[in-house]
């Protein structure tokens, strides 16, 4: 049994190392460009680099002050909290529709998914039409109906899972009671299914934030949010790269921070229910 | 309308439920499909916004003798085929790991691996054109130190679909992993056991008995990857903008390209419709196994 023993302590140890190393390649690309966002610019393409050859706040306070990033955040920040405002509402209605009442039977819930498949291309030529025609494009209003085409299709089916998972002796008690379908939705339903519909909205709220497509067809001067002023960075800047670091932290860290918060339905979110959190 | 049926009635309250959902996505993708269905079939540019000239099929008919869309649609499956079964193996292989009872600090790695999730495209490429810039990026610099020479990472135009595939393998196989690690975890035990009491080995195991298991998620997984990878565009505009030549000019990019540099509107819509096709029939199978698996 011994050899056994051994056998397993030297599988353990390259199981670490696996992953030790796995995690290094996941995480270092993203640590180096932190370490990137604070050091000057001169230093972030000096060749061989040095770890921390200096130590600065220059590169943020230029984004914040000269390029005016606390505007595109701002942008962000409203085209994406509107339109999870506006989609978790519609989605959490439709969900429940699906779950309990198999409205529209199997076709309707497949023309959602297929929605939610749709490549964003397809969409937004006809939609970059409509919304110059109607003069929202570069509205924060257009933006968010816009957004609602991927948002939408994508939380009904979450949401269709969750309301599927509470057990429908609850909605006959409610009858029961005398409760129209509304007031037992509103009031036992919701409440129970609160923190999964928390939870979806966050991701929606993510999806909106790091969404591209849209935000470059649709946005202009007034409404870029900041993948949009990102991209434009790379072109326009040529080689900042500590700025860019800088920027590109600036985007990402808020995520990293809320998905804390959600950890346990990302994964179900990100596969579409198809695990149940 | 008194007479109804109980059943009929109780459909007609879902269908209350239904009419915000109904009414948006009508608005918002039913209406622009159509659109652009419309568009597909009439000379449409940004030069003539006017849908006067009706010329049926023959956008798709150029669209199929476009030597630039067949090479598009060859970089895509490339593009695809590449992707997906390395983000399996090297997602199964960690998720495996990852499984061990006897691994600590797992939430350390959930940690790490939830990153690239939550990351906007457009940020995992700038971070990746800057650490593979070929002489102001560390990778190459390290690969100088470890003996390797000069790779140009974007600009040779054999390399550059391959490196995309790299990066994107970076942000997406995390999900390959949490997602197979959540369906390796929810597997029953007792096959596992009768499995050991039968004398079969680690490798028997994996291949009969939890591989075989976990079918039904793997399949899923792979399915939703290979339609978000058909859909990949943020990527390569930041990456290589299709480039060098058209070598990593993928379909999504393909028809940004055409609308919104080549003005072309009927012929991108024609391009998007004959996307669709693919998608949706992929989306059938993935619907198929997803109503298994919730059933």
């Amino acid at each position: 049994m011994k050899s056994y023993k051994l056998l397993k302590q030297t599988s353990l140890f390259f199981t670490y190392v696996a992953l030790i190393l796995f995690s290094l390649m996941i995480a270092l690309p993203v640590l180096w460009t932190l370490r990137t966002s604070f050091v000057n610019e001169v230093d972030a393409y000096a060749m061989p680099p040095r770890l921390f050859p200096s130590f600065t706040f220059d590169n943020y306070r230029e984004l914040f002050g000269n390029d005016g990033f606390g505007e595109f955040l701002i942008n962000s920040l409203i085209i994406s909290l509107a339109s999870t405002a506006m989609a978790v509402p519609i989605a959490s209605l439709g969900g429940y529709a699906f779950a309990r009442y198999k409205a529209g039977g199997n076709i309707l819930r497949f023309t959602v998914l297929a929605t939610q498949m749709l490549p964003g291309v397809v969409l937004i030529l006809p939609l970059f039409i409509v919304m110059s025609r109607l003069h929202l494009s570069d509205t924060y209003l257009g933006m968010t109906i816009a957004y609602l085409a991927f948002n939408l299709p994508f939380l009904i089916w979450i949401m269709t899972g969750f309301f599927a998972s509470i057990p429908k002796d609850l909605d006959d008690a409610a009858a029961m009671d005398g409760l129209t379908p509304v007031q037992s939705f509103f009031r036992i339903i919701l409440p129970i299914a609160l923190p999964g519909i928390m939870a979806t909205a966050v991701l929606s709220f993510i999806f909106s934030w790091n969404e591209f497509l849209f935000a470059i067809v649709l946005s202009g001067r007034n409404t870029m949010p900041i993948p949009v002023r990102l991209a434009a960075m790379k072109t326009r800047q040529g080689i900042q790269i500590a700025k860019l670091s800088a920027g590109t932290i600036i985007a990402i860290m808020p995520m990293v921070f809320i998905s804390g918060f959600v950890k346990r339905y990302l994964i179900s979110g990100l596969s579409l229910g198809a695990i149940k959190s | 309308m008194k007479r109804m049926s109980f059943q009929a009635r109780y459909r007609m309250i879902g269908y209350q439920f239904l009419i915000p959902t109904f009414l948006v996505l009508l608005l918002v993708v039913a209406m622009p499909l159509l659109f652009s269905l419309v568009l597909s079939m009439f000379r449409y540019t940004f030069l003539s916004p006017r849908l006067n000239e009706f010329v049926g099929f023959s956008n798709y008919a150029s669209v199929v003798h476009d030597q630039y869309f067949w090479n598009s649609v060859k970089v895509t499956f490339l593009f695809v085929l590449m992707v997906v079964p390395l983000e399996f193996f090297i997602g199964y292989g960690i998720a495996l790991m990852l499984s061990r009872p006897e691994i600590r600090f797992k939430s350390i790695f959930y940690f790490i691996l939830t990153i690239p999730m939550v990351m906007s495209p457009v940020a995992v490429g700038l971070i990746w054109r800057m650490l593979l810039h070929p002489e102001l990026g560390v990778v190459n610099y390290l690969l100088g130190k470890l003996g390797f020479g000069y790779v140009n990472w974007f600009g040779d135009e054999r390399l550059a679909l391959f490196t995309v595939t790299l990066v994107d393998v970076w942000q997406q196989v995390s999900f390959m992993v949490l997602l197979l690690l959540s369906g390796i975890t929810s597997l029953p035990k007792e096959p596992f056991e009768s499995a050991t009491i039968d004398g079969a080995n680690w490798l028997q195991t994996l291949l009969f008995v939890k591989t075989p298991l976990l079918m039904p998620i793997i399949t899923v997984a792979l399915l939703q990857r290979v339609i978000t990878s058909f859909k990949t565009y943020d990527l390569v505009y930041i990456l290589t903008s299709g480039g060098p030549g058209v070598s990593t000019d993928l379909i999504s990019y393909n028809i940004y390209r055409t609308t919104f540099m080549g003005l072309d509107l009927s012929v991108a819509s024609a391009v998007s419709y004959m996307l669709l096709i693919v998608i949706l029939a992929i989306t059938v199978v993935i619907f198929r196994s997803t109503m298994k698996g919730n059933e």
